[in-house]
């Protein structure tokens, strides 16, 4: 599958041998054998590959910081790699870059009760952190399907959220501080183990930035106590609308859970197929709600949604009353990925958050997609926070049916921008969402981000053709304020 | 006195920033200046967005608010009430530091400061809340980032870099803010004549409890006047420690205190004296009707303690906020607060000056000087939105 990435630049090309002598010399840790190269040329958004010239495998800050200096002053493009999970192409190669793989930051550094925080490097596991404090009842709270094997790094780098975000926010709301390295080597920090950052806040900049703006080598998280009492309950409905009424009166009515989602007919099948989680096979959606806090806060709140749920027609509903069952409850859920992979020999995985009450209008629009593209499409939908995941199935093998799951992808998410949504709630947008990107934006607006680019990374060498639309121009919105027929920033590549 | 334009439209924003970008003048962009916090902006030219007010849109079942920049907080709160919601932020209303009287001011200024009252902790600061907006940049470009829903990453999240920015990026145009459902009910449990070692520690073990605490501060002896309530002892120090939620929760809850704090004096506050309680701390109420300094310092809660040590014999005042995170402090000589800021840099913290006099405004740094590279940085961004430097310029550091 062709993709359009920023023209690569011979001569970084030809002069390979050269590069990887010079960088051997920081780092013993450099793969640039074709075969050993192969499993960095793609990450979880696996239709593209793209080899680097080498890959980089450094070892501490110092190192990080002398690579970027070297090939800023060389003018080579680097791409920082986590674990490989994105599902949006975020560190996919390019032919001309040197692919900075984080893998050798796996050491979680400090687990500080005290002050309620972990400081770990950025490629540990988001499951590990809360592994690393669960004996004392504590826990990372973003937690992404992914989380067994996806980096906090790259956590960083997309925003991560998870089934929980409604209540308990995303990567951004639960990260205290980063140590990160600029392209042109400059060791940062931004935050630490105070609350709020002082000046601008670039802690939130960076978070959800797709690694074009630095490379992260250290992260400092809050860890928060376990609730005293954790139950879900499963409820199931006749209709798409009646599962998202439900899901608008439980908010409408002060009830925050800790989450809700729906999953639609299609999913629920293939999920208690895989998983046998004992889900009713004869509804049209079923709504998880998890319910967090003392016990009997739990309890009147389980009462309360059910009895919420019984005024918008529930025709099933089942509250866990262990821990195992709430967990088998999850089991389907946070299986639903690997469910759909057994349905079809591949699938894409759609990210559009939308707003809550446009949940059935959205699902519809989605179906009839479905039946214009002839692709079946599973549903599921972090209903809390409105980020609706659609699966579209489709075969990779034939190009005819991979461009009509591209399309019916990028139809799924133009719709969800005209409701109100946006193209992104947790994926990022990467290769594959990029020229998406005028859906929501105007050139004034791509123009701004791009500035900041440019303030982080003159050259524009990190990570470069992502993110932002290359093929071209989104349409002009506003005053445009070029000098003399030029570009503030001629270095950037105006899409 | 420079000219106060009142921008009634995003178009006048756009057009009186871009006119005086091609003159090069610089600009104080203003709401009803209810805030005195950061250094003196000297400028030909003033920008006041009061007169963009009114609530566009509000979904109490989205979670969202949009507001115009000069909506006054008041109103918004107001809004908000009507159907059981609030800003999570509990923003604060400075009007008590600056004029011994409440003067909430506008929302464009309240996300301008980034700054978040007692449930800061928990419910996370006002840049959590910013869930999009648009503005007007220094060369008079629209520009908007983010949306109305809370999962987002469509492009760099600038909504936190507006927030706290005081207005030197850009001219806010519209703002959409989360807002959260009030609790049902609350209370507060206090624990009095407690030095500052136990408080921390009482902290700890309340907030490693599964009890949701969503309000934690301490008053020693020498500043429990502060508060004003009867039911406050005034001759000891005090410890507050709020519980919210459900009735029969915070009353299971207040139990777990009760059990985990036998060995301590405690209390509890008057049902109906608790909002008072936390609105006189969320506001300094007890800072007001005085000229000295005040100023945040946010400090790890281990490193908390050595401050305040530290500092024993120093003539200020404090109280800690935020479990042992935040002090917010009152004091009169500029040399202890220097000591102070250089304390706060040498101890992953920093110190935030909220009230000082106009010659400290002139010629001080009100923000802890960070280190170079990171200056430099901000330079550049500040330059990535306002390339001639024309929005409050000088606001937040000399030179940028």
């Amino acid at each position: 599958m062709p993709l359009k990435l920023p023209e690569a630049d011979r001569n970084v090309i030809k002069d390979k041998s050269n590069i990887v002598h010079d960088l051997s010399k920081i780092t013993k840790n450099i793969i640039h054998a074709d075969e050993e190269i192969k499993p960095y040329e793609t990450d979880g958004l696996s239709v593209y590959r793209q080899k680097p010239i080498a890959v980089v495998l450094p070892e501490t800050t110092d190192q990080v910081s002398q690579i970027l200096k070297y090939c800023h002053r060389r003018k080579i493009k680097v791409v920082p790699r986590g674990a490989g999970t994105g599902l949006s192409g975020g560190s996919i190669p390019l032919a001309d870059c040197i692919l900075m793989g984080m893998g050798k930051f796996n050491k979680i550094l400090e687990t500080d009760f005290d002050n309620r925080c972990v400081v770990a490097q950025p490629c540990v596991a988001n499951l590990a952190i809360t592994q690393a404090v669960q004996h004392r009842d504590f826990y990372y709270a973003p937690d992404p399907s992914s989380q067994l094997a996806c980096s906090i790094g790259g956590n960083v780098a997309e925003n991560s959220g998870g089934v929980h975000s409604l209540k308990y926010g995303t990567t951004t709301n639960n990260l205290m501080g980063v140590e990160m390295v600029l392209m042109d080597g400059t060791v940062l920090k931004f935050g630490g183990k105070h609350l709020d950052s002082e000046g601008y806040d670039l802690l939130g900049l960076i978070t959800g930035s797709e690694g074009l703006l630095g490379v992260v080598t250290e992260v400092t998280v809050r860890i928060l106590k376990k609730p005293e009492s954790v139950r879900a309950v499963l409820i199931g409905f006749n209709s798409i609308e009646d599962s998202g009424n439900c899901v608008a009166d439980i908010i409408a009515k002060g009830i925050v859970p800790a989450g809700m989602e729906i999953m639609d007919k299609p999913l629920i099948i293939a999920t208690d197929n895989y998983a046998k989680a004992g889900y009713p096979r004869d509804v049209e959606a079923l709504l998880i709600v998890e319910l967090d806090g003392t016990t009997s806060e739990v309890d009147t709140l389980i009462e309360k949604v059910l009895g919420i749920a019984k005024m918008n027609k529930a025709s099933y509903n089942r509250a866990s009353n262990s821990d195992e069952e709430r967990l088998r409850f999850w089991k389907g859920r946070k299986a639903a990925f690997t469910a759909c992979g057994v349905l079809a020999p591949d699938y894409i995985c759609m990210d559009g958050s939308i707003p809550r009450k446009k949940l059935a209008d959205v699902l519809s629009y989605i179906s009839k997609l479905s039946k214009k593209y002839k692709l079946d499409v599973a549903n599921c939908f972090h209903a809390g926070d409105g980020n609706l995941h659609p699966l579209i199935m489709f075969d990779s093998n034939d190009p005819v049916e991979m461009k009509k799951a591209e399309d019916f992808g990028a139809d799924i998410l133009k719709y969800c921008v005209k409701v109100g949504g946006v193209l992104s709630g947790e994926h990022g947008i990467g290769v594959e969402k990029r020229e998406l990107m005028c859906e929501m934006f105007n050139d004034n607006d791509i123009q701004q981000q791009l500035n900041i680019k440019n303030a982080f990374d003159t050259e524009n060498l990190l990570n470069p053709g992502k993110v932002f639309p290359i093929l071209h121009r989104c349409a002009e919105g506003g005053r445009m304020h070029i000098h003399k027929g030029k570009d503030k920033f001629p270095n950037l590549p105006r899409f | 006195m420079p000219d106060i334009f009142y921008a009634k439209t995003e178009q006048e924003v756009s057009d009186f920033i871009f006119d005086n970008y091609n003159k090069s003048n610089p600009i104080e962009i203003v709401g009803n200046g209810s805030k005195r916090i950061g250094r003196i902006v000297q400028s030909s030219q003033t920008l006041s967005l009061n007169s963009m007010s009114g609530i566009l849109e509000y979904f109490p079942e989205e979670l969202y608010i949009k507001v115009l920049p000069g909506t006054s907080l008041q109103e918004i709160e107001a809004t908000l009430k009507q159907k059981n919601q609030f800003f999570g932020f509990e923003p604060n209303d400075l009007g008590y530091l600056y004029n011994a009287q409440s003067n909430p001011g506008t929302i464009g200024g309240v996300v301008s400061c980034n700054l978040s009252g007692p449930g800061r902790f928990k419910n996370g600061a006002l840049r959590d809340h910013v869930l999009g907006f648009k503005a007007v940049n220094g060369s008079g470009a629209k520009v908007k980032s983010g949306g109305t829903v809370v999962k987002n990453v469509t492009g760099y999240d600038l909504s936190k870099i507006i927030s706290g920015a005081y207005g030197t990026l850009c001219a806010i145009t519209e703002i959409n803010l989360k807002v959260s459902p009030l609790p049902e009910f609350e209370e507060t449990f206090l624990i009095s004549g407690i030095d500052y070692i136990q408080a921390i520690d009482v902290f700890r073990k309340a907030l490693d409890s599964s009890l949701e605490i969503s309000g934690a501060c301490f008053f020693p002896e020498t500043n429990a006047s502060f508060l004003t309530l009867n039911d406050v002892k005034k001759d000891t120090s005090v410890l507050g420690l709020r519980v919210q939620g459900p009735k029969a929760s915070v009353v299971e809850r207040i139990q777990g205190l009760n059990k985990m704090f036998k060995d301590k004096s405690v209390s509890m506050l008057d049902t109906y004296q608790t909002a008072i309680f936390w609105r006189e701390i969320k506001n300094f109420e007890g800072y007001s009707n005085s000229e000295e300094f005040v100023c945040k310092i946010s400090l790890p809660i281990t490193n908390m303690i050595n401050f305040i040590k530290h500092f024993e014999k120093t003539n200020f005042k404090y109280f800690l906020d935020w479990g042992g995170n935040v002090a917010w402090c009152l004091l009169e000589n500029q040399n202890d607060l220097d000591k102070m800021r250089i304390f706060c840099l040498k101890h992953d913290g920093h110190l935030t000056v909220l009230r000082a006099n106009d010659n400290f405004r002139k010629s001080e740094e009100f923000l802890t000087n960070s280190d170079s590279n990171l200056k430099i940085l901000s330079k550049k961004l500040k330059e990535s939105f306002d390339p001639k430097r024309i929005l409050n310029p000088n606001k937040m550091y000399a030179g940028i």
